[in-house]
């Protein structure tokens, strides 16, 4: 008799604890969900920058910047030296 | 009282029939009741599951980002960005005029051709956009209409466009990569896709999460051999001169001579990689896919088997007569113009294919195309490139005596621009060909020795000299460093018989005194202002150059004087 109390009661705590359990992995797995996306989402937002960063330090951009802001232009024949 | 009760209970009592009655329809609905679930659970298990699972079960794809493809300074030369798709679920759609048509206008759809799209009742699934971008889904989004739906994906974007685009490559709607280093690491680039089990309602929206999900992995970034700034150098240049001379194409390739590593690799006409649809005729790598026969390129080659064979000297004598030479019955050797007794040196300089052809009948055909094949002449480079052509080098038992004097000096063999750039990395590299890569090195490159080192160097000397005043590229100069290159003009073969089209070309290398790059030009039939490779292929050559050498650093090893100062001004205007 005091033998069955004893696995009932013992049934009873690992029935808690299963439950617990499943209720701990469904909050870390919607912790985990929620991450994801927010991982996923500044992954995009770090593209979309990066994507910016090379449009804005472009080969032609640079160029038509110099030209036309700077003034700057390659030197002709009469201003071309090497340096000896 | 004892009777009273007796009494009561047998007024409840049933009689035997009675109970054998209910006992039978109990037993008989319980049998039916078993069989019935033997026959759900044992019997049609897989069929009802399935289609349970169909109906609520669903695996959401996790996406695996593709790697990025970057430059070797970390410069992006591809990247997969955020897109929307944008379907709908036609059933579902439902929306007063007005919706109607603020969606058409948003989409750039006709209102009858939305009306067409959103017709059909018995698709559940209708592309109304693709590759949007997120702000337009989200206005769309906004509209609210039911049966409208957006899907996030992925799509790749090429900043660099033409100047990069036939070494990156690109890929199709789907992501799978179709061209270039994007095809070649397709597998590298792409990842694994994970997945997690959502549980969906009867209209596909997420009710609950079934908890089994896979990580994906992200694909892996490749780090290219290519400087950005170099490309875009060499792509201005060769635009230039494709223009300048009205050719049909122009390609080039600049190789780092110690590392193999090619910092530059591009061809004009080039096309834009972002967006639909590619003109089929541009988007071929000519560098590595395409093969011409190399002209005059290939006489540094002959001269350096003619002087490790011993049989000659830089100050050989060889009478090249009156600028043409006769080879058994058939053939008929011309230079541009007499150049008479002139030494080896002067044959290279001069570009005489009279004094190549009479350098070469002193040597074996197996010697000279042995030669040819340790220049990696004939077969393919390595690099990573997807359809990278070997070039032939026939084999010398089927020479006869014309094919052994047109070889010397570049005609009946063909290769690739890679290759012939590769070759010349031997005279760089003190008599070593580097393997060539397009991925960037870290580790040191471990060469093959095909020249020693004497007369490795003794041809730099040589082919100093064609980038003089008195050789056949002046143009090919780059103030403030020794240059020494080769020049090439051959006549294209087209349907079987040569014509008067050209292909002009310069292999060069600088600075003289420590080899750093090997650059290749080709111009493809120059019709305008000239075709001779020293002018068409030349300045291309001496722009890029001197570029590189600036960008890397490289100390100045060569003074000229003001004259020719003036000159090379001139010309790289």
């Amino acid at each position: 008799m005091r033998l069955n109390l004893i696995l009932f009661f013992v049934l009873i705590i690992f029935a808690l604890a299963l439950v617990n359990v499943e209720h701990q992995y469904r909050n870390h797995y919607s912790k985990w969900d929620i991450e994801n996306k927010l991982t996923i989402d500044l992954k995009d937002e770090k593209t979309k920058l990066q994507i910016e960063e090379s449009d804005k330090s472009g080969n032609d951009r640079v160029n038509e910047l110099a030209q036309k802001k700077l003034n700057m232009s390659l030197p002709d024949s009469k201003n071309q030296r090497t340096l000896k | 009282m004892f009777n009273k009760a007796k009494s009561s209970s047998k007024f409840f009592e049933l009689s035997k029939f009675r109970r054998r009655f209910v006992l039978l329809i109990l037993l008989t609905l319980f049998t039916s009741l078993i069989s019935r679930s033997f026959y759900l659970q044992g019997m049609q298990t897989d069929f009802l599951q399935k289609k349970g699972q169909a109906t609520s079960n669903r695996t959401e794809i996790l996406h695996a980002y593709r790697g990025k493809i970057l430059d070797r300074n970390n410069e992006i030369l591809a990247i997969s960005a955020p897109r929307e798709t944008i379907w709908a679920n036609p059933p579902e759609v439902v929306m007063n005029l007005s919706q109607k048509k603020e969606l058409s206008r948003l989409l750039k759809l006709r209102l009858d051709h939305l009306d067409q799209r959103l017709g059909n009742k018995n698709k559940q699934y209708v592309y109304l956009k693709r590759r949007a971008s997120p702000e337009l889904a989200s206005k769309i989004m906004a509209l609210k209409i039911p049966g409208i739906r957006t899907e996030k994906n992925y799509d790749r974007f090429y900043p660099e466009r033409e100047i990069t685009a036939h070494v990156v490559g690109f890929t199709n709607i789907d992501g799978k990569g179709q061209e270039g280093i994007e095809r070649q690491a397709n597998n590298l680039l792409s990842g694994v896709p994970g997945y997690k089990k959502v549980l969906k309602d009867n209209i596909g929206r997420i009710v609950d999460d079934l908890q089994e999900v896979k990580i994906p992995i992200d694909g892996q970034d490749i780090k290219l051999s290519i400087d950005k700034r170099l490309q875009y150098s060499a792509y201005k240049a060769l635009q230039k001169s494709v223009e300048k001379h009205n050719a049909l194409s122009g390609s080039a390739v600049l190789i780092d001579a110690k590392s193999g590593e090619i910092l530059s690799a591009v061809n004009y006409p080039s096309f834009n990689p972002n967006g639909g649809s590619k003109p089929t005729q541009k988007i071929r790598n000519k560098i590595f896919t395409d093969i011409f026969e190399p002209g005059s390129t290939i006489k540094p080659i002959t001269v350096s088997a003619a002087l490790e064979s011993k049989k000659f000297k830089p100050t050989s004598i060889i009478d090249t007569e009156k600028g043409f030479y006769r080879v058994g019955s058939r053939l008929t050797v011309r230079d541009t113009h007499a150049n008479g007794v002139i030494t080896l040196s002067e044959v290279v300089q001069k570009s005489s294919n009279v004094g190549t052809t009479i350098i070469s009948e002193k040597l074996d055909s197996k010697y000279l195309w042995s030669t040819l094949n340790m220049f990696g002449l004939g077969s393919k480079t390595g690099v990573e490139f997807p359809g990278e052509t070997s070039g032939i080098v026939h084999h010398f038992k089927k020479w006869r005596k014309t094919e052994h004097a047109t070889i010397s000096y570049g005609y009946g063999l063909s290769t690739n621009l890679l290759q012939l750039a590769q070759a010349y990395t031997v005279f760089a590299n003190d008599g070593e060909l580097v393997p060539v890569t397009l991925i960037k090195k870290e580790d040191p490159t471990i060469g093959r020795r095909v020249l020693t080192k004497k007369t490795s160097q003794t041809m730099l000397e040589i082919m100093e000299s064609v980038v003089s005043s008195e050789g056949t590229a002046p143009l090919a100069k780059v103030p403030g460093y020794r240059v020494a290159g080769k020049t090439g003009t051959a006549r294209k073969i087209i349907n079987g018989s040569y014509e008067n089209k050209y292909i002009g070309s310069f292999v060069g290398i600088a600075p003289v005194s420590d080899p750093r790059f090997v650059f290749a030009v080709m111009i493809d039939e120059p019709s305008n202002d000239g075709y001779y490779g020293g002018v068409v292929a030349g300045p291309v050559f001496s722009k890029v150059m001197a570029d590189a050498l600036k960008l890397y650093s490289i100390p100045q090893d060569g003074f000229l004087n003001e004259k020719e100062e003036i000159i090379i001004a001139d010309s790289n205007q």
